[in-house]
């Protein structure tokens, strides 16, 4: 063998060598894509507690600020849950909140499927106004580890609401054993050891938090955890194909586009989602016919994904909420 | 003297050939083949870190995942792998013929056969040193792409270098076939890659399971893409047989299609042009 010949072998071989062994690593030790791109998820994530089942995240600001929101402002009759909102807590979802993180954690305890939860605001708060305003509606306040927590007693179930402001411009309002679990993760930070772990510890969710960044809306979660608690009926959930993650990103601003990705439990039951997928697919675009905003959106339609992945992109054009909002009342000057 | 037996000598014709392959005009082209997916990776990463909204097919964000499965299916299933085995597969003998070279090969005391092997293999070291080498490159640069993460999608990396590799042996076999049996074996190999295989691919019916494509497309773990109209009449029509089947199958086509070629050596008269 030629020198030269000799050296592509050995350099072709190095190359493959650190290649595999560096997938390795990342394989095995579970190293984040951090070290290849950038790290993934909004900050407010280390707030979340590490069983959370469900995590959402929105850019509220880009989302009001985004045409759709302006059409649909116009559009709709009225806004009567923001006003309420509004009048019980102080906080203008408009100006005051830039971006929200939303968690849901099943009990383990019990079958109780509404769980606990959590919204984490990003944005710009009067204290002095939401906690007067609180108290007001009956809330009292508690001292938590130099944090004060407002919280409300629940008239029509059981446990309790309260609201905490974790650090500057960030408020907690949720479940009050949640909101605690956010303060006691803002003091002492990530520490499995103490029993106070947070999500960003979860590297298999994070992956999946990490694929979503670029959309202003999205939403991850473990589909069985959610399943098992949904007490549906025995022969309907025996239809559900077994999907173990899933996930759901979108890009609001003319209209909306996004992905929905969902993990089955093995590559056969990924294989049978996509045929299952791929016939919805047809028929809607039969179903189609003639309108050409509904045939738009169904030919941005793109199933992919490989292995136990299965991945549906779509993108829903802004004609097709104008169409919508013609359907609509008028709304009243 | 004993003449030395088959595997010696076409250890011997392999050492002989890997270089030739590997420094050849040939080779150039193989440069630019593979070098063209890599480029495009390096564009699309450059595009990401400039553009931080990610990229979109038809109005919707796709992940790095995706345009890597995307790029395997486009790139190296459907063009570079039958490419290279085509130009590769079919000059393993006809080169020598053109060359007039044969006739160097062929008086040396060892059998026929083992300068088909021995170029074969050295055809199929020479390609998979160069294309697996070209798709970890790829694989490392567009993978992370919207925060996709490296360990989960290497099993399904190492999945494509084992297809890859298998259909380049299948190809090049298949071709080498062509290259000691028929006159015009280029011609007769572009045919059967970019005509014959996609078309009765679209069809229902046995005959897809006369193309190597059929049973090589089984074992990709990517989704395949719907870019055309074609890739959905290949997507209403595909049929896949198992992993199993089909690993089988191409090890049948490449040891049959290897032992044809043998033989046609082995017995085949070369008249040489003059």
């Amino acid at each position: 063998m030629m020198q030269r010949t000799r050296y592509f072998v050995i350099a072709s071989l190095l190359v493959l060598g650190v290649g595999v062994g560096t997938g390795l690593v990342a394989y095995y030790v579970g190293f984040p894509a951090g070290a290849f791109a950038r790290r993934g998820g909004p900050e407010e994530l280390q707030y979340v507690p590490r069983d959370a089942a469900v995590i959402a995240f929105a850019n509220v600001q880009e989302v009001m600020a985004s045409e759709l929101r302006q059409k649909l402002h116009k559009a709709l009759p009225g806004e009567n849950g923001q006003r309420e909102f509004a009048n019980q807590t102080g906080i203008n979802i408009d100006q005051d909140i830039d971006r929200v993180v939303a968690c849901l954690s099943p009990n383990g305890s019990t079958a109780d499927m509404q769980g606990s939860g959590m919204v984490l605001a990003r944005g710009r708060f009067d204290e002095v106004k939401i906690e007067s305003l609180m108290r007001d509606h009956g809330a009292h306040v508690e001292e938590y580890k130099t944090k004060r927590l407002i919280i409300a007693e629940h008239t029509d179930h059981p446990g309790s609401f309260a609201v905490a402001f974790v650090e500057p411009g960030l408020i907690a309002v949720g479940s009050t054993n949640t909101v605690r679990t956010a303060v006691d993760l803002h003091q002492g930070g990530d520490n499995p050891n103490t029993g106070v772990a947070s999500v960003t510890g979860n590297e298999e969710l994070m992956n999946l938090v990490r694929s979503l960044d670029s959309g202003n809306v999205w939403a991850v979660g473990r589909f069985d955890s959610l399943m098992s608690r949904a007490r549906l009926p025995q022969d309907f959930a025996g239809r559900i194909p077994p999907i173990t993650w899933f996930s759901v990103s979108g890009r609001v601003d003319g209209g909306v586009t996004g992905v929905i990705r969902a993990e089955a439990r093995d590559d056969e039951a990924a294989t049978n989602l996509r045929d299952v997928v791929r016939g919805f697919m047809a028929l809607a675009k039969l179903q189609a016919g003639s309108k050409p905003e509904m045939q738009a959106m169904l030919q941005s339609l793109e199933l992919g994904g490989a292995g136990k992945t299965v991945a549906l992109s779509f993108a829903v054009p802004s004609q097709v909420f104008d169409a919508a909002a013609a359907m609509l009342p008028k709304k009243q000057p | 003297m004993k003449a030395p037996g088959l595997w010696p000598s076409s250890l011997r014709v392999f050492d002989l050939s890997l270089g030739q392959m590997l420094w050849s005009r040939r080779s150039v082209f193989l440069a630019l083949l593979l070098g063209g997916p890599v480029f495009l990776a390096i564009a699309l990463r450059v595009v990401d870190m400039l553009h931080r909204s990610g990229f979109q097919v038809n109005g919707a964000q796709i992940g790095g995942s995706a345009i890597f499965g995307m790029m395997i299916w486009l790139l190296f299933i459907r063009f570079i792998v039958p490419v290279l085995g085509v130009f590769y597969g079919t000059s393993l003998i006809a080169d020598e013929v053109d060359d007039k070279t044969i006739t160097y090969l062929f008086t040396r005391p060892i059998p026929r056969s083992a300068v088909l092997l021995g170029k074969y293999f050295a055809y199929l070291t020479c390609t998979i040193l160069l294309v697996l080498p070209s798709v970890m490159i790829v694989f490392f640069l567009l993978v992370p792409i919207g925060g996709g993460s490296i360990g989960a999608a290497f099993p399904s990396l190492l999945i494509d270098f084992g297809m890859l590799a298998v259909g380049l042996a299948a190809y090049g076999a298949v071709f080498a076939l062509v290259g000691t049996r028929l006159k015009r074996p280029l011609i007769v190999g572009l045919v059967f890659a970019f005509g014959w295989e996609p078309a009765v691919l679209l069809f229902p019916g046995y005959l897809k399971r006369l193309t190597v494509a059929y049973y090589l497309q089984a074992l990709v773990t990517h989704e395949m893409p719907q870019d055309s109209a074609v890739s959905m009449l290949l997507q209403v029509f595909r049929e896949t047989p198992s992993t199993p089947v089909s690993l089988l199958a191409l090890a049948v086509i490449i040891a049959l299609t290897l032992w044809s070629a043998g033989r046609a050596v082995e017995r085949r008269e070369y008249v040489l042009e003059q």
